[in-house]
């Protein structure tokens, strides 16, 4: 599943903490596009662009265009070299590229990219970058996906700003793992589907290639506890579904009022002795009011 | 607000109200004698606009909110001016689907829309339903299928998508509103103006509704922060935009949904007064990825829907049922709601003698399953209420007063026949 992260376009988040960082996964990705040929812009804002580039080999590291903002972040050198407007002019005119190709964003990192700048601008700026491809340009040719890859440390931010752009992100990747041992928890949002949670163990080789792993050993973790009886639903509603066998006979003894059984059909065929006269039995409710005058009195026949 | 009573058979019919024997009249007091006005209307000044209806209770105009089991639970629908808020779910996945029952409602019935969103193209939001059967009020949508174009293209729609209404290098003044809110709200009433829904255009003939749907209001894409931040510089933004939208709505022959994520909303105050700045609050919750969907009460469920809020339109009362645990869930053409213990209601039928269940299981009777006066039959005879439950069954016409008066109101959800309340009689009996 790691490995068709890149198959849907939009914004991929990956997650990382302290404990498991996410830089590699993140160079590892950007090596995969570029090997496919994909067109890879990178945003640096976290780490100088030599220890972005360490470890990839030449060709790679050729075909990576890196926009630098660690080194000069806010322009005072005034070189000429920098990009006006800083990251968000950056992601501003890649909105507007003119090239049809697939193409690969990465942010290194969202999370420098959420401290310098005003969340609502950057959501808006995230979105109309990754969605280009679904506004074709006027001549109908097929535009390439974007993917744009996001590194947020989750440990930076509050739920507010991590809440909103994993409403925007159409992958989430969290970064996790046990004993030493990597994993990965990729949800996915489909537009109307059902969102997809899978969890990969994975490893990054030291030439950030992505080995795909199958999980640690099963017993190392416990699973929930047999004892426990399985939680009885129909114990808390309002209303008794269960029959006493005093109940179940005599519901099964009830004869209902209009079902026509041969007894009755006997009672009726047979000649009554008494047509005349009829019985009626009536027995008087409490709130009966028995009224013993008859309003018929009054008539005069 | 507009209050616009509509006369209960066609429009029209010739003459003058007194020949007319109609079954929902307002008033029984008739009119003789030649008519004052000289035009040539025909029948009374009261007008009937299409795929609206009276209310029951007190003459309200309704629309349908284009999902029939949502109707019944809001007092047969929804009324005009007023506002409908969704609270979304985490993945919004029913809010956009209750969303777009509302447009294909107001496609299907020849009402005017108004789209905006701040996320996806208005026209594409609109490929995406369709419509399968009717029924007096309120359709039933097939979510996979998609709208003949041509409807689309026979209906009447505006939309507003942000990004194509704003640029993004535009230097904005700090205002009370957000600049994108200022925008919709000046879009909405120039709509409003422009073809005559607020009744200034007096040569118009023929009513119509506005439809109004706003996606993901509050969503950062809007230009909000309120989804970022506790106390942010636009904390007031997103309350007034709903003041300032429901006074144009009360103004005027329209009506709005509005699917807000308010999981999002980080300050829980604010919650509260856009609850009370909106007429309906629905709030749908989803099972999907939480630890719900593993509890088998909820097992053929998607999720729950909570009413928060029905208004009190001239009223000193509201319409709420009194049912809480409202689950939903969708089958490909159906939205159901029904009360979540039906399941097992339905799966307990040895409990119950046979001869009983043949008059429920009647095809497309208003006691079929799922139903809500199904329910209240199967609850009040699980109660040993077998008395009241076999008067519910026995009659198909409203309960009648039988002298004894010893008829107790069942605990449960009340009532409804063909969409209009009966209540089960009282002590107060009216004497045969």
């Amino acid at each position: 599943m790691l490995d068709s992260l890149l198959a849907l376009g939009g914004l991929v988040l990956l997650r990382d903490s302290v404990e498991w960082e996410g830089r590699s996964l993140l160079k590892a990705l950007v090596k995969k596009s570029a090997l496919c040929g994909e067109q890879v812009h990178i945003l640096g804002c976290e780490v100088s662009e030599e220890e972005f580039r360490e470890g990839f080999d030449s060709d790679i590291n050729n075909r990576l265009v890196y926009h630098d903002f660690f080194r000069d972040p806010l322009n005072w050198s005034k070189t000429g070299e920098a990009l006006p407007g800083g990251p968000l002019g950056a992601l501003r005119a890649m909105c507007n590229r003119t090239d049809l190709g697939p193409v690969t964003i990465a942010l290194d990192s969202l999370s420098w990219l959420l401290l310098h700048l005003p969340c609502t601008t950057l959501c808006q700026t995230l979105h109309t970058v990754s969605h280009q491809d679904s506004c074709p340009p006027g001549d109908g040719s097929p535009v390439g996906k974007v993917h744009v890859l996001g590194l947020l440390h989750e440990e930076l931010h509050g739920p507010g700003p991590m809440g909103a752009l994993s409403s925007l992100a159409q992958t989430e990747v969290t970064l996790g793992g046990i004993m030493g041992q990597a994993s990965a928890r990729i949800l996915c949002r489909r537009p109307r589907q059902r969102p997809t949670d899978q969890t990969q163990w994975f490893s990054i080789l030291p030439d950030f290639s992505l080995d795909l792993q199958e999980g640690p050993s099963i017993e190392s973790q416990p699973h929930s506890d047999p004892h426990i009886p399985p939680v009885d639903p129909t114990a808390h509603l309002t209303f008794n579904l269960h029959l006493s066998k005093k109940e179940r006979e005599a519901r099964d003894n009830l004869t209902l009022p209009f079902q026509f059984s041969s007894e009755k059909q006997e009672a009726l065929l047979r000649p009554r002795p008494s047509q005349a006269t009829s019985h009626i039995f009536y027995e008087p409710d409490a709130y009966d009011d028995l009224d013993q005058e008859d309003p018929d009195d009054d008539l005069d026949i | 607000m507009a209050a616009v009573a509509t006369c209960g058979g066609d429009a029209g019919s010739a003459g003058s109200a007194v020949a007319t024997g109609s079954k929902s009249n307002v008033t029984s007091f008739q009119r003789r004698g030649p008519r004052a006005s000289g035009t040539n209307d025909s029948g009374p000044r009261l007008v009937s606009i299409t795929g609206t209806r009276p209310s029951v209770r007190n003459g309200q105009l309704l629309v349908s909110t284009g999902l029939p089991a949502l109707d019944q639970l809001l007092g047969g629908g929804l009324a005009v001016g007023t506002v409908l808020l969704i609270e979304e779910d985490k993945y919004n996945i029913y809010s956009s689907l209750l969303f777009k029952y509302f447009l294909a409602e107001g496609i299907v019935n020849g009402h005017t829309l108004l789209v905006a969103s701040a996320n996806e193209d208005p026209a594409n939001i609109l490929q995406q339903i369709g419509p399968v059967s009717s029924s007096r009020f309120g359709h039933y949508y097939d979510a996979s299928k998609r709208i003949p174009q041509e409807l689309i293209e026979a209906s009447k729609w505006h939309g507003f998508f942000l990004p194509e209404k704003i640029s993004s290098t535009l230097k904005v003044e700090p205002c009370s509103l957000t600049h994108g809110y200022i925008k919709l709200l000046q879009f909405i009433q120039n709509i409003i103006y422009e073809e005559g829904f607020d009744g200034s255009n007096p040569q118009k003939k023929q009513k119509n509704i506005l439809r109004i749907g706003i996606q993901n209001l509050g969503s950062p894409l809007w230009g909000d922060d309120i989804c970022c931040t506790e106390n942010g510089d636009s904390s007031h933004s997103l309350t007034k935009f709903l003041y300032v939208l429901r006074g144009l709505l009360r103004t005027s022959l329209s009506v709005c949904i509005i699917t807000m994520p308010t999981h999002l909303i980080q300050n829980k105050a604010v919650i509260a007064h856009i609850t009370n700045l909106s007429d309906i609050v629905v709030g749908l919750e989803s099972f999907i990825g939480s630890e719900r969907e593993t509890n088998p009460l909820y097992k053929d469920y998607h999720g729950l829907i909570h009413i928060r809020q029905i208004p009190r339109l001239n009223n000193l009362v509201c319409d709420e049922s009194d049912v809480k645990d409202l689950g939903f869930k969708l089958k490909r053409k159906l939205f159901t709601i029904e009360w979540v213990q039906d399941n097992y209601l339905r799966q307990e039928r040895n409990i119950y003698p046979p001869g009983f269940s043949y008059l429920l299981k009647q095809k497309d009777s208003a006691w079929g399953e799922g139903s809500l006066q199904h329910s209240t039959f199967l609850m009040s005879f699980l109660a040993k209420a077998t008395a009241f439950a076999s008067r519910l069954v026995r009659h198909s016409e409203p309960l009648k007063q039988t002298g004894s008066g010893r008829i107790c109101q069942a605990a449960g959800p009340r009532l409804w026949h063909d969409g209009r309340r009966q209540e089960a009689p009282g002590l107060l009996g009216i004497p045969p």
